[in-house]
Protein backbone atom coordinates (compact mmCIF):
# COMPACT_ATOMS: atom_id res chain seq x y z
CA UNK A 1 0.00 0.00 0.00
CA UNK A 2 3.07 2.58 0.95
CA UNK A 3 4.84 1.35 -2.50
CA UNK A 4 1.50 2.06 -4.28
CA UNK A 5 1.44 5.65 -2.69
CA UNK A 6 4.68 6.25 -3.36
CA UNK A 7 4.32 5.52 -6.94
CA UNK A 8 1.67 7.45 -7.22
CA UNK A 9 2.80 10.31 -5.46
CA UNK A 10 5.63 10.24 -7.61
CA UNK A 11 4.26 10.71 -10.97
CA UNK A 12 2.68 13.69 -9.50
CA UNK A 13 -0.27 14.28 -11.79
CA UNK A 14 -3.25 13.32 -9.51
CA UNK A 15 -2.10 14.58 -6.17
CA UNK A 16 -3.34 17.87 -7.66
CA UNK A 17 -6.93 17.46 -7.22
CA UNK A 18 -8.85 17.46 -3.80
CA UNK A 19 -10.22 14.57 -3.91
CA UNK A 20 -7.05 12.32 -4.10
CA UNK A 21 -6.66 13.78 -0.42
CA UNK A 22 -7.45 10.29 0.12
CA UNK A 23 -3.93 8.83 -1.53
CA UNK A 24 -1.72 11.27 0.79
CA UNK A 25 -3.44 10.90 3.85
CA UNK A 26 0.13 9.29 5.24
CA UNK A 27 2.00 12.65 4.04
CA UNK A 28 2.99 15.23 6.21
CA UNK A 29 3.30 18.37 3.98
CA UNK A 30 6.58 20.58 5.92
CA UNK A 31 6.38 24.03 7.12
CA UNK A 32 9.00 25.57 5.01
CA UNK A 33 10.08 25.97 1.27
CA UNK A 34 12.89 23.74 -0.27
CA UNK A 35 14.81 26.91 -0.66
CA UNK A 36 14.33 27.82 2.91
CA UNK A 37 15.15 24.55 4.36
CA UNK A 38 18.93 24.92 1.84
CA UNK A 39 19.64 28.08 3.48
CA UNK A 40 19.41 27.06 6.96
CA UNK A 41 21.70 24.00 5.53
CA UNK A 42 24.22 26.03 4.51
CA UNK A 43 23.98 28.28 7.23
CA UNK A 44 24.01 25.80 9.79
CA UNK A 45 26.79 24.93 8.37
CA UNK A 46 28.99 28.06 8.71
CA UNK A 47 27.92 28.64 11.81
CA UNK A 48 29.70 25.45 12.96
CA UNK A 49 32.23 25.77 11.33
CA UNK A 50 31.62 22.35 9.97
CA UNK A 51 34.68 21.41 7.76
CA UNK A 52 33.98 19.93 4.17
CA UNK A 53 34.76 16.48 3.09
CA UNK A 54 37.38 16.57 0.03
CA UNK A 55 35.94 16.28 -3.40
CA UNK A 56 37.45 17.72 -6.11
CA UNK A 57 40.92 17.58 -4.51
CA UNK A 58 40.77 13.81 -4.50
CA UNK A 59 38.19 12.73 -7.40
CA UNK A 60 39.47 11.58 -10.47
CA UNK A 61 39.16 13.87 -13.17
CA UNK A 62 37.52 12.70 -16.44
CA UNK A 63 37.28 14.48 -19.98
CA UNK A 64 33.41 15.81 -19.30
CA UNK A 65 34.56 17.17 -15.91
CA UNK A 66 37.50 19.19 -17.57
CA UNK A 67 35.52 20.15 -20.48
CA UNK A 68 32.52 21.52 -18.20
CA UNK A 69 34.64 23.46 -16.16
CA UNK A 70 36.53 24.86 -18.95
CA UNK A 71 33.08 25.68 -21.05
CA UNK A 72 32.75 28.06 -17.39
CA UNK A 73 36.40 28.85 -16.95
CA UNK A 74 36.42 30.46 -20.40
CA UNK A 75 32.91 31.64 -20.36
CA UNK A 76 34.29 33.74 -17.29
CA UNK A 77 37.40 34.54 -19.13
CA UNK A 78 35.35 36.08 -22.06
CA UNK A 79 33.33 38.30 -19.98
CA UNK A 80 35.51 39.67 -18.07
CA UNK A 81 37.47 40.54 -21.59
CA UNK A 82 34.35 42.15 -22.82
CA UNK A 83 33.64 43.94 -19.84
CA UNK A 84 37.08 45.29 -19.00
CA UNK A 85 37.17 46.31 -23.11
CA UNK A 86 34.03 48.25 -22.52
CA UNK A 87 35.09 49.62 -19.30
CA UNK A 88 38.44 50.91 -21.05
CA UNK A 89 36.22 52.56 -24.21
CA UNK A 90 34.52 54.34 -21.13
CA UNK A 91 37.87 55.40 -19.31
CA UNK A 92 40.63 55.76 -21.75
CA UNK A 93 40.55 59.56 -23.66
CA UNK A 94 42.08 57.95 -27.19
CA UNK A 95 40.44 56.01 -29.72
CA UNK A 96 40.43 52.32 -30.80
CA UNK A 97 42.92 52.74 -34.14
CA UNK A 98 45.05 55.31 -32.01
CA UNK A 99 45.66 52.24 -28.84
CA UNK A 100 45.88 49.71 -31.82
CA UNK A 101 48.93 51.69 -33.76
CA UNK A 102 50.39 52.20 -30.17
CA UNK A 103 50.97 48.18 -29.54
CA UNK A 104 51.78 47.83 -33.79
CA UNK A 105 54.61 50.18 -33.07
CA UNK A 106 55.57 48.00 -30.10
CA UNK A 107 57.69 45.78 -33.01
CA UNK A 108 56.85 41.94 -32.17
CA UNK A 109 57.65 38.92 -33.95
CA UNK A 110 54.75 37.90 -36.62
CA UNK A 111 55.09 34.52 -34.21
CA UNK A 112 53.73 36.42 -31.20
CA UNK A 113 51.36 37.91 -33.12
CA UNK A 114 50.10 34.44 -34.76
CA UNK A 115 50.25 33.19 -31.12
CA UNK A 116 48.30 36.35 -29.45
CA UNK A 117 45.63 35.77 -32.48
CA UNK A 118 45.36 31.84 -31.50
CA UNK A 119 44.87 33.05 -27.78
CA UNK A 120 42.23 34.81 -28.57
CA UNK A 121 40.15 32.73 -30.66
CA UNK A 122 40.87 29.54 -28.33
CA UNK A 123 38.79 30.29 -26.03
CA UNK A 124 35.78 31.72 -28.68
CA UNK A 125 35.92 28.84 -30.19
CA UNK A 126 35.96 26.26 -27.26
CA UNK A 127 32.91 27.86 -26.00
CA UNK A 128 30.83 28.49 -28.85
CA UNK A 129 31.64 24.80 -29.91
CA UNK A 130 30.68 23.18 -26.57
CA UNK A 131 28.21 25.64 -26.41
CA UNK A 132 26.80 23.96 -29.18
CA UNK A 133 27.05 20.26 -27.49
CA UNK A 134 25.29 22.07 -24.72
CA UNK A 135 22.23 22.95 -26.78
CA UNK A 136 22.39 19.46 -28.27
CA UNK A 137 21.94 18.35 -24.39
CA UNK A 138 18.99 20.48 -23.76
CA UNK A 139 17.17 19.03 -26.91
CA UNK A 140 17.88 15.61 -25.29
CA UNK A 141 20.90 14.35 -26.99
CA UNK A 142 23.73 12.74 -26.54
CA UNK A 143 23.16 11.87 -23.34
CA UNK A 144 24.92 8.22 -23.61
CA UNK A 145 28.65 7.77 -22.14
CA UNK A 146 29.81 7.12 -25.34
CA UNK A 147 28.12 9.82 -26.81
CA UNK A 148 29.64 12.17 -24.24
CA UNK A 149 32.85 11.55 -25.05
CA UNK A 150 32.79 11.36 -29.28
CA UNK A 151 30.95 14.67 -28.65
CA UNK A 152 33.76 15.90 -26.39
CA UNK A 153 36.50 15.04 -28.17
CA UNK A 154 35.11 16.60 -31.77
CA UNK A 155 34.32 19.65 -29.83
CA UNK A 156 38.00 19.72 -28.77
CA UNK A 157 39.39 19.10 -32.45
CA UNK A 158 36.69 22.00 -34.09
CA UNK A 159 38.70 24.28 -31.48
CA UNK A 160 41.97 23.60 -32.50
CA UNK A 161 41.06 23.46 -35.98
CA UNK A 162 38.93 27.02 -35.71
CA UNK A 163 41.73 28.84 -33.99
CA UNK A 164 44.73 27.60 -35.54
CA UNK A 165 42.94 28.86 -38.78
CA UNK A 166 41.66 31.89 -37.30
CA UNK A 167 45.35 32.80 -36.29
CA UNK A 168 46.39 31.97 -39.58
CA UNK A 169 44.12 35.05 -41.19
CA UNK B 1 -14.28 -14.09 18.41
CA UNK B 2 -17.05 -13.57 16.39
CA UNK B 3 -16.68 -9.69 16.78
CA UNK B 4 -12.95 -10.45 16.39
CA UNK B 5 -13.31 -12.33 13.05
CA UNK B 6 -15.83 -9.03 11.94
CA UNK B 7 -13.40 -6.37 12.51
CA UNK B 8 -10.43 -8.40 10.57
CA UNK B 9 -13.05 -8.58 7.31
CA UNK B 10 -14.47 -5.20 8.09
CA UNK B 11 -10.64 -4.36 7.76
CA UNK B 12 -10.02 -6.59 4.85
CA UNK B 13 -12.80 -5.02 2.93
CA UNK B 14 -11.99 -1.60 3.36
CA UNK B 15 -8.40 -2.30 2.43
CA UNK B 16 -9.04 -4.20 -0.62
CA UNK B 17 -11.40 -1.47 -1.79
CA UNK B 18 -9.40 1.31 -1.40
CA UNK B 19 -6.55 -1.00 -2.94
CA UNK B 20 -8.63 -1.39 -6.13
CA UNK B 21 -9.88 2.40 -6.18
CA UNK B 22 -6.29 3.51 -6.27
CA UNK B 23 -5.49 1.04 -9.10
CA UNK B 24 -7.80 1.73 -10.59
CA UNK B 25 -7.05 5.31 -10.75
CA UNK B 26 -3.41 4.62 -11.05
CA UNK B 27 -4.35 2.79 -14.40
CA UNK B 28 -6.20 4.88 -15.65
CA UNK B 29 -3.86 7.66 -15.40
CA UNK B 30 -1.01 5.68 -16.67
CA UNK B 31 -3.40 5.16 -19.79
CA UNK B 32 -4.42 9.09 -19.53
CA UNK B 33 -0.89 9.78 -19.76
CA UNK B 34 0.99 6.70 -20.96
CA UNK B 35 4.05 6.59 -18.43
CA UNK B 36 4.61 2.91 -18.37
CA UNK B 37 5.79 2.90 -15.06
CA UNK B 38 2.54 2.83 -13.84
CA UNK B 39 1.89 -0.67 -15.97
CA UNK B 40 3.93 -3.27 -13.87
CA UNK B 41 3.41 -5.48 -11.49
CA UNK B 42 2.01 -3.76 -8.48
CA UNK B 43 3.97 -4.63 -4.79
CA UNK B 44 1.63 -7.14 -2.45
CA UNK B 45 -0.72 -4.39 -0.14
CA UNK B 46 0.50 -4.07 3.75
CA UNK B 47 -2.31 -5.61 5.74
CA UNK B 48 -3.07 -2.72 8.26
CA UNK B 49 -2.68 -5.61 11.36
CA UNK B 50 1.06 -5.65 10.50
CA UNK B 51 1.09 -1.85 10.67
CA UNK B 52 -1.10 -0.32 13.63
CA UNK B 53 0.48 3.11 13.45
CA UNK B 54 0.66 5.50 10.79
CA UNK B 55 4.63 5.79 8.96
CA UNK B 56 4.01 9.65 8.21
CA UNK B 57 6.33 10.72 5.20
CA UNK B 58 7.21 14.53 5.31
CA UNK B 59 6.87 15.90 1.95
CA UNK B 60 7.20 19.32 0.34
CA UNK B 61 3.90 19.01 -1.69
CA UNK B 62 2.57 22.54 -3.17
CA UNK B 63 -0.91 23.31 -1.45
CA UNK B 64 -3.90 21.72 -3.71
CA UNK B 65 -5.33 25.13 -4.61
CA UNK B 66 -1.90 26.37 -5.67
CA UNK B 67 -1.41 23.50 -7.72
CA UNK B 68 -1.32 24.67 -11.68
CA UNK B 69 -0.72 28.77 -11.00
CA UNK B 70 3.00 27.89 -10.01
CA UNK B 71 4.96 31.03 -11.58
CA UNK B 72 6.54 29.78 -14.80
CA UNK B 73 9.45 32.47 -14.15
CA UNK B 74 12.39 30.23 -13.84
CA UNK B 75 11.35 28.07 -16.42
CA UNK B 76 10.77 31.45 -18.91
CA UNK B 77 14.47 31.92 -17.68
CA UNK B 78 15.75 28.73 -19.07
CA UNK B 79 14.03 28.95 -22.02
CA UNK B 80 15.12 32.71 -22.58
CA UNK B 81 18.68 31.67 -22.04
CA UNK B 82 18.80 28.89 -24.79
CA UNK B 83 16.87 31.23 -27.09
CA UNK B 84 19.96 34.03 -26.68
CA UNK B 85 22.41 31.45 -27.30
CA UNK B 86 20.93 30.21 -30.62
CA UNK B 87 20.46 34.22 -31.95
CA UNK B 88 24.56 34.83 -30.73
CA UNK B 89 25.29 31.91 -32.78
CA UNK B 90 23.61 33.45 -35.51
CA UNK B 91 24.60 36.65 -35.15
CA UNK B 92 28.62 35.68 -35.66
CA UNK B 93 28.84 34.89 -39.41
CA UNK B 94 26.11 37.94 -39.86
CA UNK B 95 28.82 40.13 -38.28
CA UNK B 96 31.29 38.61 -40.45
CA UNK B 97 29.42 39.09 -43.98
CA UNK B 98 27.17 42.13 -42.95
CA UNK B 99 29.13 44.39 -40.72
CA UNK B 100 27.46 47.73 -39.77
CA UNK B 101 25.72 49.46 -36.67
CA UNK B 102 22.78 47.24 -36.66
CA UNK B 103 24.89 44.14 -35.61
CA UNK B 104 26.86 46.15 -33.97
CA UNK B 105 24.64 47.25 -31.36
CA UNK B 106 22.53 43.76 -31.64
CA UNK B 107 26.07 42.36 -30.55
CA UNK B 108 26.53 44.52 -27.82
CA UNK B 109 22.92 43.61 -26.59
CA UNK B 110 23.36 40.05 -27.24
CA UNK B 111 27.11 39.60 -25.76
CA UNK B 112 26.24 41.54 -22.46
CA UNK B 113 23.06 39.28 -21.86
CA UNK B 114 24.24 36.48 -22.45
CA UNK B 115 27.42 36.81 -20.35
CA UNK B 116 24.62 38.34 -16.92
CA UNK B 117 22.96 35.27 -17.47
CA UNK B 118 25.92 33.08 -17.24
CA UNK B 119 27.16 34.63 -14.42
CA UNK B 120 23.82 34.51 -12.68
CA UNK B 121 23.96 31.15 -12.99
CA UNK B 122 27.46 30.77 -11.51
CA UNK B 123 26.64 33.23 -8.42
CA UNK B 124 23.58 31.06 -7.69
CA UNK B 125 25.91 27.99 -7.67
CA UNK B 126 28.54 28.95 -5.27
CA UNK B 127 26.99 32.14 -3.41
CA UNK B 128 25.00 31.29 0.14
CA UNK B 129 23.04 33.17 2.17
CA UNK B 130 20.40 35.83 1.63
CA UNK B 131 22.51 38.79 1.65
CA UNK B 132 25.40 37.15 0.20
CA UNK B 133 23.15 36.69 -3.18
CA UNK B 134 21.59 39.68 -3.06
CA UNK B 135 24.99 41.70 -3.23
CA UNK B 136 26.81 39.64 -5.60
CA UNK B 137 23.80 40.02 -7.79
CA UNK B 138 23.73 43.74 -7.55
CA UNK B 139 27.25 43.98 -8.09
CA UNK B 140 26.53 41.54 -11.49
CA UNK B 141 23.64 44.07 -11.98
CA UNK B 142 26.29 47.02 -12.01
CA UNK B 143 28.85 45.35 -14.01
CA UNK B 144 26.68 44.34 -16.88
CA UNK B 145 25.31 47.65 -16.81
CA UNK B 146 28.97 49.37 -17.42
CA UNK B 147 29.11 46.69 -19.85
CA UNK B 148 26.93 47.56 -22.24
CA UNK B 149 27.16 51.28 -21.33
CA UNK B 150 30.84 51.07 -22.76
CA UNK B 151 29.82 48.62 -25.63
CA UNK B 152 27.28 51.34 -27.25
CA UNK B 153 29.88 54.47 -26.62
CA UNK B 154 32.10 52.16 -28.18
CA UNK B 155 29.55 51.78 -31.11
CA UNK B 156 28.38 55.36 -31.34
CA UNK B 157 32.11 57.30 -30.54
CA UNK B 158 34.61 54.64 -31.71
CA UNK B 159 34.84 52.25 -34.92
CA UNK B 160 32.05 49.77 -33.27
CA UNK B 161 32.62 45.89 -32.23
CA UNK B 162 32.83 44.36 -36.16
CA UNK B 163 35.45 46.76 -37.66
CA UNK B 164 37.20 46.70 -34.23
CA UNK B 165 37.68 43.01 -34.65
CA UNK B 166 38.40 43.44 -38.38
CA UNK B 167 41.02 46.37 -38.00
CA UNK B 168 42.82 43.62 -34.88
CA UNK B 169 43.13 40.59 -37.24
CA UNK B 170 44.40 42.71 -40.22
CA UNK B 171 47.76 43.56 -38.70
Amino acid sequence: MALLLRTVARQGQCLSRSQFGVLYRHAVPMGTTANEEMNKFWAKNTRLNRPVSPHISIYKWSIPMLMSISHRGTGVALSSGISAFALAALVLPESYPYYLDLIHSMTFGPQFLAFSKFALAFPVAYHTFNGIRHLAWDLGKGFKIPEVYRSGYIVVALTVLTSISLAAM
Amino acid sequence: MNIKLVHILELLILNTSVFLYCLFLSLSTALLFRSSSLIRPLAVQKKDRDCPYLISAKIHATPSNYAGSGSKAASLHWTGERILSIALLGLAPVAFCYPGPAVDYSLAAALTVHGHWGLGQIVTDYVHGDFKIKMANAGLFLLSTVTFAGLCYFNYHDVGICKAVALLWSK
